[in-house]
């Protein structure tokens, strides 16, 4: 029950703040539609441009509308003592998170459906193969990259930068997952960007292989829990 | 039965540490004032009854559960208002009220809590759009919610106005009246005055003073102060006074009465008491008081 209004809150605070609906579903969508509707016609080694790209800008997605959202809410949150007064009411520390993360996931997942119908429709990008596993899979890193970009705000001092600290997560998930074009990179950080839980949604769509994405996404869920007990702050610091 | 509990409590910020092995009980149904300036420790304690951190060292109780380990417990029967806590700025206080009721188990009706507080009128308002005490109130509102059977209140009616000050006083007076146990910090000694039944001053994390509040206050509740007439021995004065810096300061419970005393005295002799200030005493001058007492 309080788990539910946990989520409903969080769901109408993400659709309320005006701010942050630019950043976090105008420019990502934007981004994830109009970078294959402008490369609708062009082909590379073989494959659709508009394809390739709409698979890249999936962690875009994941790690502006998932990470930064949360990360950037949840420490404003925090400097305004919005979650010391949660707090003070019955909700568990766990609800708390768990509905703000579910919430966060859920909004994300929901971009991602509607990128994929929109740049099917305008851009002839094909709907995915097996429709339930690009679901499950691209819930899967919704709910990761929530729970990382929570994690995250232990290393945000202050919520004026916020935007700051997140932004370069989100062009280190954009290169390695080929969203900003085709980026000549060295092996062994290719090998080391494969790692990542955004890549490996995007590896996961492209291929259709699920056992090495997932556990990947896992490792990442779990250090993110972990980072969570050790270090998340409900409160800023007081010096 | 004794609904809080602490004894030897300690907890250090950073190395500081704020409060140093205090101990106090507040009985079921009664109204505590822990009183202190800024600084004195009131809300760290406050802090750690509340759950929201553990003690460093001691022993603390709250319907018999230590605040911290047993927090989720504690939350359905405890309300907070806290000194310093967010609100979501966009919701209106109708909004904010009606979802902190979703995260209460069996809530006030939204109006019953908005008429507690005084806000029926402000219902529909942002809360950015509220004034500071307006945005006390809706913490008032919001830790009323589930009828708590323990409710700390930390520093209530700071940034409220007289009025809402005082119907603010009238609330807590009634929910004391209904059973619920009351912890109130707050630097205003009439409000600790006005509303408790006992209290502890704090200073430095310490406890100097503390006891049923009247037994307390009762030589520190006003002081009167004149110019000493020249050739008048202090001890001539019909009420004790203590000299400092050529003015004679009467320390007394009915500070109106002792003037009065003094004031007759005066006049059967034919001396003016000069520069007459005649006032209820004020948390400083009680610390005054008592470190002169310690001295």
């Amino acid at each position: 029950m309080s788990l539910a209004a946990t989520y409903r809150l969080g769901t109408r605070l993400f659709w309320r703040d005006k701010a942050m609906l630019f950043a976090s579903v105008i420019t990502p969508v934007g981004l994830a539609v109009g970078m294959p509707l402008l490369m609708r016609h062009m082909t590379t080694g073989g494959v659709a441009a508009a394809t390739s790209i709409f698979h890249g800008t999936l962690a875009i997605l994941l790690s502006i509308t998932a990470f930064m959202n949360i990360a950037v809410a949840l420490t404003n949150r925090r400097d305004q003592l919005v979650l010391k007064r949660l707090r003070a009411s019955e909700l568990t520390d766990g609800q708390i998170l768990t509905g703000q993360i579910a919430s966060t996931a859920t909004q994300t997942l929901a971009m991602i459906v509607v990128c994929a119908v929109a740049v099917r429709l305008a851009a002839g990008v094909p709907l995915p193969a097996n429709p339930l596993a690009f679901l499950g899979v691209a819930a899967a890193g919704s709910a990761v990259l929530s729970l990382l970009g929570a994690a995250y705000t232990a290393a945000i001092p202050r919520a004026e930068l916020a935007g700051v600290y997140t932004m370069p997560v989100f062009l280190v998930c954009g290169v390695s997952a080929g969203a900003m074009g085709p980026i000549p990179l060295p092996s062994w950080l290719r090998e080391v960007l494969d790692l990542l839980p955004t890549t490996a949604v995007v590896d996961a769509v492209k291929t259709g292989d699920l056992a090495g994405p997932v556990l990947i996404l896992t490792s990442w869920a779990m250090a993110g829990l972990v980072a969570i007990k050790l270090w998340f702050r409900w409160e800023p610091r007081r010096s | 039965m004794t609904a809080i509990q602490v004894n030897g409590l300690t907890r250090s910020h950073q190395g500081f540490e704020a409060v140093k092995g205090i101990s106090f009980e507040v009985a079921e149904g009664e109204i505590f004032a822990l009183l202190g300036r800024n600084g004195a420790g009131k809300t760290t304690t406050v802090e750690v009854l509340a759950g929201f951190g553990r003690a460093d060292g001691g022993r603390v109780r709250v319907l018999g559960l230590d605040p911290h380990t047993d927090r989720a417990a504690l939350r359905r029967r405890t309300g907070i208002m806290l000194q310093e806590a967010g609100f979501f700025p966009d919701l209106t206080v109708a909004q904010t009220v009606d979802t902190w009721r979703d995260f209460t188990a069996a809530p006030r009706p939204r109006d019953e809590a908005l008429g507690l507080a005084g806000l029926t009128g402000r219902a529909a308002t942002k809360v950015r759009q509220l004034s500071g005490g307006e945005k006390r109130r809706l913490d008032l509102a919001l830790a009323l919610l589930g009828r708590p059977e323990v409710l700390f209140l930390d520093e209530p009616t700071t940034g409220m106005d007289p009025e809402a000050r005082s119907s603010t006083w009238d609330v807590v007076r009634g929910l004391a009246a209904q059973g619920t146990t009351i912890l109130l910090t707050t630097h205003y000694l009439e409000e600790a005055q006005r509303l408790a039944s006992t209290m502890a001053i704090m200073d430095e994390g310490e406890i100097v003073a503390s006891g049923g509040m009247a037994e307390t206050l009762a030589p520190r509740g006003g002081r009167v102060a004149f110019r000493l007439p020249a050739h008048v021995d202090p001890g001539d004065l019909p009420l004790p006074v203590t000299v400092e810096g050529g003015h004679a300061v009467c320390r007394a419970e009915d500070p109106d009465l002792a003037s009065q005393t003094l004031l007759t005295w005066a006049a059967e002799r034919g001396l003016r008491l000069a520069g007459l200030e005649v006032r209820t005493a004020t948390l400083e001058d009680l610390f005054l008081d008592l470190q002169r007492s310690a001295r």
